[in-house]
């Protein structure tokens, strides 16, 4: 008899002595086996969750470089509220997601729908449109700021062969926002338009062959067929853009520093200036908390939303 | 390296289900045991609590008189073959056989000879370099098997192994299965929900349902002599016939029957043991036949006609209303809307009373 | 397929001439601006002080290139960021596939509470950590240093849940089987499981390692040294204001070369960038 049948009974017997055995329960739950999460769980209490419990904690206190001081209540949070310039920044991140959010949607869905083909011209053009997604905001800023820079911009020189003046997407207090959006489209167009082409991947082909056989034309096919299977993902595209877009900094901070005059300021650089220009970290913080809450708002519509219809 | 396997009083429940309910069966050494039931019914959980895959709630199991419901099953000395085959898909064949043995330090130069020869065995050999996905279904099922029998354990376990087969490859793997146990000297448990299969590979069966086990016993048992009318129903194909009838009692010898159509039937059951009254009457097909003659005890009108080839059933309705599968010869005459005279075997039929006991025919009685 | 084309609005008909028409021009809209830099990299400085059009006649030139080769930090900025990222990427790798291990597969004391918490954890923005990390890294003295910059993205829960998610959709059969071979909780992890992750782990590794090369709020208020910059952060220094820069050809060429490699690794790894980006989205 070979030896591993050998010591595999001498384990057996063994544990027949009387030894308590551990319960053979191969699902039981047992402490060792969290061994394989503590990893992670270290990380993810020490940078995720203490830090953000010592930011609400923050936010009710005055705090600066040399220390936390003394415990303040709501006055940080009053303080903010009395700041024109957060109010202002609040005011155009909504702003922002205005622009940016229909457009991102819209356009996303008109070229998945166009690009939904399986030739080589639209895998040509796919992947083309989602390159822009790769790049860093610093590549993605440095463009568009050489595109929309007065003089030699390459808006600029276009608009010069007709003899006009380019718009002063940068310095015009009523353009810098939308020059921030238009670059921040051209950046993160291809998600949504992947998302929306994986969702139409996922129609299944017997649908519109019925649909053919019913006789519906393609306008018909397309309202009474094609909107209908995609509406989770326009609810999940939506909701996710506008996560991502109210959390505008970098594009903000490199084309127009927030300005002039603090008109394309968002929330995020309002904190950035406020917690690592002026080292109020306890007015940053209450900043901090109420992005939070308006970030924690999306998701949870999200969630909801996005529930509810798969009930049904 | 055979196991006598000893489960006593075995409970398992899943939250506030229990799946098995008091359950005590004993598996002789080489013995092959098929547990047969509808789907549901617990089998694989019991099987996989011999395993060790799951735990055992009351109740214990013991292999050669050691309990090993404490002990995580690579220490069980048992193997198993799971119904979606469970291969390790990145990992040749021959690495798939060998990675129980490489777990517990075998020798490399046992563990290639023992691979070679399950190789040879199972007619696989040239497969050894092979990854699964390269495999056809029978191909992956042989791997399956194996990786069970490199690992020369007291007990071989199968969670229905046939049933992802296509119907030919089942029948041929089933006769090799029936060969392979006597070339491996080992106790067999089969799980499945085919009664051809229980019938055709088991030394006995056990038949479950709702829990618990209805009957254990060889397969003519199990057929002949169905314990309840769950198993008389399960077992056997076409579905035993049940009709009801009264028994008038006061006789000597074979109780008479009486049909709802005022037939009367002699039967081989001992009358002494039958209390007067209301009972279910069991034939199987083979027992209730076509009287060419005319001469048989009942008539019935037919309503459907199934053509097997050797022989024919027909689905008939009797005078009554109820309805009696009989057989007949594969050229039968007999057409749909007939009236066709039926004889029935009076040795070969079941009583079973509302508390779903059953009575069966004795030798020695006439029918 | 079928499909695809009845789902498509640019089939036949004139209808679609319009559609394609509009799918050129907006990628013509996409295109041109890269281009733009392209062409004022490969001009001398001093012509395009003069007339930026002459970026539409030659003589072109790759001094501009040249010039990064021997000046720029650009070289000492693409160390770091592979270090960070490179490192992140591979942490990350570990920490999510032992836990995602841990959490579809073991059961532990309040396993499921915990993972629905590490979800919570997925709604949580940067920013609303971002001044307490910055405190609790000045007071271990993380800043300006390889670690500080990697261990923050460490706690992402995203990699957990993707990896969790892929565990469990591994038949549980295998396990099992591994079980009945002796094998023990982590051989079966290590040898069994693992193996079967490679796309999941190619899908989570190109997530993180791109948005780890290209995240710029973290490293900007952590890394503030200049030779302790990330591509991104050091790229964001050199342009604060150019438009009286005498450098514009060579910026350009910086950018174009700092935007090359990423663009050159999202061609060769096209589909599963694709995949790693939308399936984070979708979560
Ligand atoms: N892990 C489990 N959790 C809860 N219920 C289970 C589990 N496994 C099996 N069951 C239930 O136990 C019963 C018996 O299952 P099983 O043993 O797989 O039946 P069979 O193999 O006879 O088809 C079924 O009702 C099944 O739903
Ligand atoms: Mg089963």
């Amino acid at each position: 008899m070979v030896e591993a049948v050998v010591s595999s009974r001498e384990e057996f017997s063994s544990s027949l002595a009387g030894h308590k055995a551990p319960p053979a329960n191969v699902n039981a739950a047992q402490w060792r086996n969290a061994l394989f999460v503590a990893p992670y769980l270290f990380f993810f209490v020490t940078m995720l969750v203490f830090p953000l419990v010592w930011g609400i904690w923050l936010s009710f206190h005055k705090a600066d470089t040399f220390g936390v001081g003394k415990f303040v209540g709501l006055a940080n949070y009053a303080r903010l509220f009395g700041d024109r310039i957060f109010l202002l920044s609040v005011g155009n991140t909504f702003y922002f997601v205005l622009l940016t959010v229909p457009a991102l949607a819209l356009l996303g869905l008109f070229l998945a729908l166009a690009l939904n083909r399986q030739t080589r011209t639209a895998a040509f053009f796919r992947a083309a449109y989602f390159s822009s997604s790769v790049l860093s905001v610093t590549i993605v800023t440095l463009i568009w700021r050489i595109v929309f820079v007065p003089d030699f911009g390459f808006l600029a020189t276009v608009y010069g062969w007709f003899d006009t003046k380019a718009p002063a997407f940068l310095s015009d207090p009523n353009l810098a926002m939308i020059g921030i959006a238009i670059a921040t489209i051209w950046w993160c167009l291809g998600l949504p338009m992947m998302l929306f082409l994986s969702a139409l991947q996922q129609v299944p082909a017997e649908i519109y062959e019925a649909a053919a056989l019913d006789n519906a034309n393609r306008w018909q096919t397309f309202r009474s067929i094609t909107l209908p299977s995609i509406k989770r993902t326009f609810i999940l595209v939506v909701l996710i853009q506008v996560v991502l877009q109210f959390q505008l900094f970098g594009q903000a901070r490199l084309m127009t520093q927030g300005g002039p005059n603090n008109a394309s300021k968002p929330i995020v650089l309002y904190i950035y200036d406020v917690a690592f220009k002026r080292w109020d970290l306890g007015l940053g913080a209450a900043a901090s908390e109420i992005l939070f809450i308006l970030i924690l708002i999306a998701a949870m519509a999200q969630y909801f939303l996005t529930r509810n219809r798969g009930e049904n | 390296m055979t196991a006598h396997i000893e489960i006593k009083d075995v409970v398992k429940r899943f939250g506030a289900a229990t799946v098995i309910d008091h359950l005590s069966l004993s598996i002789d050494p080489n013995e092959f045991m098929v547990f047969l039931g509808p789907s549901g019914c617990g089998k694989s959980t019991l099987l996989r609590m011999i395993a060790g895959l799951e735990s055992v709630d009351e109740g214990t199991i013991s292999i050669n008189g050691a309990r090993i419901d404490n002990l995580p099953p690579g220490k069980r000395d048992i193997a198993m073959v799971f119904q979606s085959y469970a291969l390790y898909p990145h990992m040749t064949v021959a690495d798939n056989m060998a990675f129980g043995l490489r777990n517990i330090g075998v020798a490399a130069d046992i563990i290639s000879a023992r691979v070679a020869e399950a190789g040879r065995m199972l007619e696989i050999g040239h497969l050894l370099e092979r990854k699964p996905g390269q495999l056809s279904g029978g191909q992956r099922q042989r791997v399956a098997i194996g990786r069970a029998i490199v690992k020369e354990p007291k007990a071989f376990l199968f969670d229905e192994p046939l049933s992802n087969l296509d119907a030919a490859l089942r029948v041929r793997t089933r006769v090799e299965l029936a060969q392979l146990r006597h070339r491996v000297k080992s106790t067999m448990i089969f799980v499945t929900h085919d009664q051809i299969e229980a019938m055709t590979l088991a030394d006995r069966i056990v038949v479950m349902n709702n829990r618990k086990i209805e009957q254990i016993g060889t397969p003519m048992e199990i057929y002949s002599r169905p314990a309840t009318r769950f198993v008389a129903t399960f077992v056997g194909s076409p579905t035993m016939n049940f009709v009801p009838v009264r028994v008038a009692g006061g006789e000597t010898g074979g109780a008479t029957v009486i049909l709802g159509d005022g037939t009367h039937v002699k039967t081989a059951i001992p009358t002494m043991k039958l209390k007067a009254g209301n009972f279910t009457l069991g034939i199987r097909a083979e027992a209730v036949r076509v009287a060419i003659d005319g001469q048989g005890v009942t008539s019935g009108t037919v309503d459907v006609l199934e053509r097997l080839g050797d022989r024919t059933l027909i689905y008939t309705k009797l005078k009554d209303g109820s309805v009696v599968v009989a057989e007949d010869i594969g050229y039968s005459r007999v057409a749909v809307n007939d009236t066709v005279s039926l004889s029935i075997d009076g040795s070969r039929v079941h009583l079973f009373d509302a508390s779903d006991r059953a009575w069966h025919c004795e030798e020695g009685l006439d029918g | 397929m079928s499909n695809a084309r009845s789902t498509s609005i640019m089939g036949r008909e004139s209808g679609d001439r319009v559609v394609l028409l509009l799918v050129i021009a907006l990628a013509l809209v996409m295109v041109a601006p890269v281009l733009w830099v392209i062409g004022l990299s490969l001009k001398h400085n001093a012509e395009l002080m003069a007339n930026t059009n002459s970026v539409f006649y030659p003589p072109y030139t790759i001094t501009n290139y040249i010039n990064i080769l021997g000046t720029s930090s650009v070289f000492r900025w693409i160390l770091n960021s592979l270090i960070v990222s490179g490192g992140l990427t591979i942490f990350t790798l570990v920490l999510a596939s032992l836990a995602g291990y841990g959490f579809a597969r073991l059961n532990f004391p309040g396993r499921d509470i915990l993972f629905i918490i590490v979800l919570l954890g997925l709604a949580v923005p940067e920013q609303a950590v971002l001044i307490a990390r910055h405190q609790i890294f000045g007071m271990l003295k993380l800043h300006n240093s390889y670690q500080g910059l990697i261990l923050p993205g460490l706690s992402a829960p995203f990699g957990v849940f993707l990896m969790t998610q892929y565990f469990r959709a591994i038949p549980k059969e295998l396990d099992e089987a591994a079980l009945l071979d002796n094998a023990s909780r982590f051989t079966i992890f290590w040898k069994v499981l693992l193996p079967l992750t490679v796309p999941a782990q190619a899908t989570l590794g190109i997530f993180t390692f791109l948005w780890s090369w290209n995240d710029y709020l973290w490293p900007l208020i952590s890394g503030t040294k200049k030779e302790m910059f990330t591509l991104t952060v050091g790229m964001a220094s050199t342009q604060t204001n150019f438009a009286q820069s005498e450098g514009l050809g060579f910026l350009m060429a910086q950018a174009v070369f700092a935007g090359a490699p990423i663009l050159i690794l999202y061609l060769f790894f096209q589909k599963y960038i694709v995949t790693a980006v939308s399936g984070a989205a979708v979560r």
